[in-house]
């Protein structure tokens, strides 16, 4: 069951409807049995894993709590757990890469047919997380099992993220809101949000990526450069979309989860997009990965190897291939190429006398890091390593006059569907000017009178339905992340 | 408490709302050609005016045209003839409609019968892609506009074996929501009921005539399909449907150009008619049409074709049937007036095509008088299938046996024709324009004129002394000329 389903459109207002009616105290065991119905439509199996992976971090923590220096059972619970992560997810690879360095010698074992359990690397990283926050004695072990079994399988947050600390969410658990209209209008509202971004816009430009992406010979020029700027804000309406719907539900079954996007596009510089992009992982990594390796604590040098080795990592956490690995790698180094440049910036700032807080300055900088991103994504979206090389080559060759010849249209999407994925975008750049000034559009929507307030819900809710990207003559994409 | 239930009130209308809206959104952006057809057929059967049901494929919805069956013979009828639709289709079509309303009789075409198999979606079944996807696509056409209920959900699942497609047509929503970038302003005008109709109670003329032809090698006298189909089995069905309800049926293969398996399923088509006891019509080897003018193509009658077989289904059903003629019955004025309608447009398309061959097939309905000139040397003299229109039109073959030039005048009101070749002429001939005359004089120069008005020389004109094709259009009653066209016959192309 996928969050785009008609089965979770019927599941949805069920779980809702229950979660009202039950009494507050006992809300946390609906929640659960609702994770459960959720999960379990993803197998048998996956359900298994999901269970052993909870159960050996439950008893691991209880454990912990009981005796504190109980190092070798904190390591064997996190190797189990990341074994499991292993096994499923980058055994492949690693035979792979076992192979092409001893020259097929070995690596010739692959496990075909296995099917990664759904939402694998989020609950893992969920436990992980856990785990360390209980061995270092920042929380005490959760007692009630079926608190901590909720904390790791809360069904809104279970495929994608976001990947919530344990502190968080089990201290809500323990003393649940109540859940009030205003709560619920406003989770009502992201979630609304969520869909038109992952049916509207995601889906849309998917389309024309997609046939850009996979057209044989590749295509030259602007349609391969429009294609990248799409895809940089297909996979942020995806991602944020599907992150919108999560909070939402969240919040309306009286949970509250940290955001997982602050405006991401408009960083100025690499470092400040990973504060603003997938927040739930990036301080995940921060905290459990960058830190505990030392951090910037132990000189430059030091730092800079930090810092690959942490987005060396994010990137095979997305995906176990070489595409990920580059992706990731990129982004660490383009982090170290703008530490070891940032002297000569700034002498250069300084000699031409540029101001730093001026708005030409800002947008620079912003654009700047937009570019760097969304040639990075390319290597995220291309099945390989060539394929990317090539898109991104492509996107040099100077075609201008495809914008305005009727080319554009010739990749899957018509004029209108075109323009509406472009509508698309620059809404959600408007949107994330005015939150970056501190608005939240959703809090003013609800200040409003109820006549403006039921139009735009309303008006949401059938732009959504008719202009979004689903039932039959379209391959409806799930949200990109979820398969990660 | 008094919050909560305030709270639950507003949750409760503004889910009314938001399903009024999406409800009122679904018929904007449905699809309407179903509704375009069968929006006549609701109100009719309302009212129990639909005396013959006519049900079948798209060659029945070419060739049976239901405004011209009541113009000619007074009997009401409705087209529910399907792109498409194979006798299973059409088998769920008839069940569908039978629920609004019981005709005295239901005339079933059998084309398609040789098909053998069940499901159209069976692409393993059927390994011709395009023909799966037309038979899917155009069931739309069929089903989209009968309601949801337990009759609706039999039949989808009768026709479509993919879970998926038949949610398509059960809640086509799904598959019309992404209309938006093409709604109209009849797609608002749906929710009010308000829509554009098919103005021939569901038929659908074209006015094309073909005119390459290949014919195909005749079966064994009488071969019938070595085993029970599909088809076969879907006919059956129709029948006994019929009688048990007690409605007369008439089974037909429409004529057209057909291939071999046409001819053998026309006979399997007989042999079942005959089995159940029911009449048969196979106009396949009748002279209903004039296959060299009444095509549009190979499979489907133009106009011309439609108005033939009509008339001859017109002729069997009152030999046969005790339908009533409700001409002139003030409760049946709606009939009159779409009938009107369509000689009405008959006459404006007349006027308005450019095809030449066209223009002569529109003609020959008589709902106009014309006169038709050939110079000498004119290409229509070696085009055969000039030649043979011109020649079914004149019921004659003078056009095959002379090189020009000639003269042909079709006089609806006198329901004269005449006709000369060569230096023949013609004197003093009676028609709505006046008794006229014509006279060849030399190669670009000839006379033809009205008695009383013999300054007035129709046929030259300075201006258009190249044109070796003249047509002059006349008003069947008032001889008032409405239309002079000039072709020039250079090329085959005939350009006016």
């Amino acid at each position: 069951m996928t969050f785009i389903s008609f089965a979770f459109m019927v599941f949805l207002p069920c779980a809702v409807l229950i979660n009202f009616i039950v009494p507050i105290k006992y809300r946390y065991i609906w929640l659960l049995i609702a994770s459960m119905i959720f999960y379990s439509t993803a197998g048998i199996g996956a359900m298994v894993v999901l269970v052993l992976s909870m159960l050996s971090v439950y008893a691991t923590g209880i454990y912990l709590g009981k005796k504190k220096k109980a190092k070798l059972v904190f390591v064997l619970c996190l190797l189990f757990n990341l074994g499991i992560l292993f096994v499923f997810k980058y055994f492949n690879f690693f035979m792979q890469i076992l192979g092409i360095a001893t020259e097929g010698a070995y690596g010739n074992i692959q496990l075909n047919n296995m099917i990664i359990p759904l939402g694998l690397s989020f609950y893992i990283l969920k436990s992980v997380g856990y785990l360390i926050d209980v061995y270092r004695g920042d929380i005490v072990p959760e007692k009630n099992y079926l608190k901590f079994a909720l904390f790791v399988s809360f069904f809104p947050q279970i495929l994608a993220g976001p990947i919530e600390r344990a502190g968080n969410m089990l201290e809500q658990f323990d003393n649940p809101k109540p859940i009030d209209f205003d709560r619920f209008r406003n989770g009502f509202l992201q979630v609304l949000w969520g869909y038109f971004l992952k049916l509207v816009v995601a889906d849309r430009l998917a389309i024309f990526v997609k046939a850009v992406f996979d057209a044989e010979d590749g295509i030259r020029g602007t349609i391969s450069f429009v294609a990248i700027l799409f895809y940089t804000f297909e996979i942020y309406a995806d991602f944020a979309g599907y992150s919108h719907i999560s909070i939402g539900i969240a919040r309306i079954l009286g949970i509250d989860v940290m955001n997982n996007f602050e405006c991401p596009y408009l960083a100025r510089s690499i470092a400040e997009f990973w504060r603003r992009w997938h927040v739930s992982l990036s301080s995940w990594f921060r905290d459990y990965l960058y830190i505990p390796l030392g951090g910037n604590r132990k000189g430059t040098i030091r730092k800079f190897i930090n810092i690959l080795i942490v987005f060396t990592v994010s990137g095979l956490w997305h995906g176990a291939d070489f595409t990920f690995l580059v992706w990731g790698l990129l982004h660490g180094v383009y982090q170290v190429i703008g530490s070891i440049v940032t002297p000569v910036r700034d002498k250069i700032t300084k000699t031409f006398n540029i101001g730093r807080a001026s708005f030409s300055h800002r947008v620079v900088k912003t654009v700047g890091t937009f570019i760097l991103v969304a040639y990075a994504w390319v290597f995220f979206r291309a099945d390989d390593i060539m394929q990317a090389v090539r898109i991104i080559r492509y996107s040099f060759v100077f075609t201008p006059w495809k914008y305005v010849d009727g080319s554009m249209y010739q990749f899957g999407l018509t004029r209108g569907n075109f323009l509406l994925g472009v509508f698309g975008i620059l809404l959600m750049i408007i949107v994330d000017l005015v939150n970056s000034r501190g608005i939240v559009i959703r809090e003013k929507i609800l200040c409003q009178g109820l006549w403006l307030r039921w139009i735009i819900m309303i008006l949401g809710i059938v732009v959504t339905v008719v202009c979004g990207i689903w039932g039959p003559g379209y391959d409806v994409s799930d949200f990109i992340y979820k398969q990660f | 408490m008094k919050r909560k239930i305030n709270i639950a009130l507003k949750c409760i209308f503004f889910t009314i709302t938001v399903g009024i809206i999406l409800y009122a959104t679904t018929i904007v952006l449905e699809r309407k050609d179903s509704l375009y057809k069968y929006a006549d057929f609701f109100e009719l059967a309302k009212k129990d005016q639909i005396d013959v049901l006519f049900i079948g494929s798209s060659h029945v919805i070419n060739a049976i045209n239901p405004t011209v069956l009541y113009n000619e013979y007074g009997y009401t009828s409705y087209n529910m003839g399907g792109h498409g639709s194979l006798l299973q289709s059409t088998y769920w079509e008839l069940r569908e409609a039978l629920q609004y309303t019981t005709p005295k009789w239901v005339v079933v075409d059998a084309y398609m019968l040789e098909k053998n198999y069940r499901y159209l979606d069976d692409r393993d079944a059927n390994p011709d892609e395009d023909e799966v996807n037309t038979s899917v696509e155009q069931l739309h056409l069929n089903m989209d506009v009968w309601p949801f209920n337990d009759l609706k959900v039999e039949a989808v699942n009768d026709l479509i074996q993919d879970k998926s497609i038949r949610r398509e047509f059960l809640f086509n929503f799904l598959v019309y929501h992404n209309r938006w970038e093409y709604i109209s302003e009849d797609d608002f005008k749906s929710v009010f009921g308000d829509e554009s109709k098919n103005e021939l109670f569901g038929a659908e003329m074209r006015y094309d005539v073909e005119t390459s032809f290949t014919f195909c090698k005749e079966p064994e006298k009488g071969e019938v399909l070595p085993e029970e189909t599909v088809g076969e089995r879907y006919l059956k069905a129709i029948i006994e449907e019929c009688k048990k309800r007690k409605i007369g049926v008439l089974v037909t293969f429409d004529p057209f150009n057909p291939e071999s398996k046409d001819i053998i399923a026309a006979n399997s088509a007989g042999a079942i008619a005959k089995a159940c006891k029911v009449p048969y019509l196979n106009m396949l080897n009748s002279d209903v049409i004039d296959i060299y003018s009444d095509l549009n193509d190979h499979g489907h009658l133009n106009a011309v074709g439609s108005t033939k077989t009509t008339k001859a289904i017109g002729k069997w059903l009152k030999s046969n049937s005790k339908l009533v003629d409700h001409r002139g019955d003030e409760a049946y004025a709606y009939w009159d007036e779409k009938s009107d309608n369509f000689y009405d447009s008959i006459r404006d398309d007349t006027t308005d095509e450019d095809n030449l061959i066209s223009k002569l097939s529109l003609l020959s309905l008589g709902e106009y008088g014309f006169v038709l000139y050939c110079n000498e040397g004119s290409q229509v003299f070696t085009d055969k299938s000039m030649e043979h229109v011109i020649s079914g039109i004149a019921d004659s073959n003078m056009i095959k046996t002379t090189s020009g030039p000639y003269i042909l005048i079709k006089d609806p009101k006198t329901g004269k024709t005449y006709e000369a070749s060569g230096d023949g002429n013609l004197e003093n001939v009676e028609t709505a324009m006046g008794h006229m005359y014509y006279q060849p004089v030399e190669q670009n120069f000839r006379l033809f004129y009205e008695a009383d008005d013999q300054d007035t020389n129709y046929l030259y004109d300075d201006a258009h002394a190249s044109a070796d094709i003249q047509i002059i259009i006349y008003d069947k009653e008032t001889g008032e000329v409405v239309e002079h066209e000039y072709y020039t016959s250079k090329g085959g192309r005939y350009a006016r």
